[in-house]
């Protein structure tokens, strides 16, 4: 498919001592969400925060919104959200959209208010207390961080595991947030957040990058890596055969269950296997194995 | 529109074949454009990439055709061509049970008495 792309990349590298993150190319595509998936320590928030402009010493070039130059223009239009605390601690929720208004020309304070009441943040309920930003759960922080950065107007987000703190019905209404983002955009917003855990985020992903020791392991839109992959299952007496051609392979008494190049499948022609459409994270977990396995 | 997530048909499909019978019961007049793909998305709950996905489909089958940056209009002229195949697939299938009927034996006036038969059956079925 023809896609314009929001960032594109080229000859990324950045080495810490035991870790070299290295990205020849790579265009994340313009109108979409795209998922970064990986380990612990696969790279995937050293990624995000050169992409936030957090971390400046890297070689190689980033370009965004097809040429935008301006570096305000550039951080106007980036939303940002990752782990550590970036308000401060004894900040109240008004204080903090005080403050965001400020830093940010397109920053809506309503509607920031209005985000938190639909996230079940109490507002006043904080500043009666007097209760800082640093006094909230780790889940009700995260929820200030994200309504704080959907009620500015921009063209594209970075969420650093935005899933990871939230319960279940808050990663759907999450999900929900993301497409919305990307309707009012009507093709021009875009998303790029990473998590570990794809199966909660798998219904918002249209595009993933799986990251794997600081190198992109496979990426590619999901309907087509659906197609480029094929779960397969078989008999255990037919195990041998198929060794060289699955990979992520798991055997147990009933059987054996595996990952199939789908250019691959004719080779398992006249074998009794049983032929599955992979989800997102079944394709992750197996190309995540068969990555550790080469290196 | 109905999705099920766990019904073994990939989602694409069944919103292509929703939208595919909606078109050819007339719901979507011709020239008329589908729901944007990322309002789509959101109505339904799904990615973006797996509505366009289900559209790419209408197209293949020449149902819609894409605008650049406008989005998916019925395609009036191609669905009649859907029609046509309809028509073909309705022959082979009558040819099937003419020959079927010379087998057993059947003679032409019953045959048509039964296709009758069954058109009425299947009318007072519904």
């Amino acid at each position: 498919m023809d896609t314009d792309n929001v960032v594109s990349i080229n000859n990324l590298y950045k080495k810490f001592k035991s870790f070299v993150l290295d990205i020849p190319s790579l265009n994340i595509p313009k109108g979409f969400a795209t998922a970064l998936i990986g380990e612990n320590g696969a790279g995937k928030s050293t990624f995000i925060n050169i992409l936030a402009g957090v971390r400046l010493d890297y070689k190689g070039t980033i370009d965004y919104f097809n040429g935008e130059k301006e570096e305000k223009v550039i951080r106007e239009n980036i939303g940002y959200t990752g782990p550590g605390n970036y308000f401060m601690p004894h900040w109240t929720i008004e204080q903090i959209a005080d403050a965001s208004g400020l830093l940010f020309e397109k920053f809506d304070k309503d509607r920031f208010y209005g985000i938190c009441k639909l996230l079940g943040i109490e507002i006043s309920g904080i500043q009666k207390k007097n209760k800082g930003f640093n006094k909230l759960s780790d889940g009700m922080k995260m929820k200030v961080v994200l309504a704080n950065v959907f009620a500015r107007e921009t063209k594209m987000l970075l969420l650093d595991e935005p899933a990871s703190p939230l319960d279940p019905l808050m990663r759907d209404k999450l999900c929900q947030m993301i497409r919305e983002y990307l309707e009012q955009g009507n093709g021009g917003n875009s998303v790029l957040f990473s998590t570990h855990n794809i199966a909660d985020m798998e219904n918002v992903t249209d595009y993933a990058i799986i990251m794997e020791k600081g190198k992109i392991a496979e990426q590619g839109f999901v309907e087509d890596l659906k197609e480029k992959y094929i779960l397969v299952k078989g008999e255990n007496e037919d195990a041998d055969k198929v060794k060289d051609i699955l990979f992520s392979i798991q055997k147990s008494n009933y059987g054996f269950e595996g990952m199939c190049l789908a250019e691959d499948i004719d080779k398992l022609a006249g074998l009794n296997i049983s032929k599955e459409i992979p989800e997102l994270s079944q394709i992750s977990i197996a190309v995540m194995k068969k990555y550790t396995q080469l290196m | 529109m109905r999705i099920m997530q766990n019904s073994g048909v990939p989602i694409y499909q069944q919103i292509a074949g929703q939208f595919k019978e909606d078109i050819l019961a007339g719901k979507f007049k011709q020239g008329e454009f589908l729901p944007s793909i990322r309002g789509l998305a959101k109505d339904l709950r799904i990615s973006v990439i797996t509505t366009i996905k289900a559209y790419e489909e209408l197209e293949k089958n020449g149902l819609v055709t894409a605008v650049q940056g406008k989005g998916y209009y019925v395609n009036a002229q191609d669905s009649e061509m859907l029609r046509e195949q309809h028509i073909r697939k309705m022959e082979e299938y009558l040819l099937n049970a003419i020959s079927a009927a010379k087998i057993a034996n059947v003679p032409d006036s019953e045959l048509i008495n039964i296709l009758k038969m069954l058109i009425e059956t299947e009318e007072s079925g519904k």
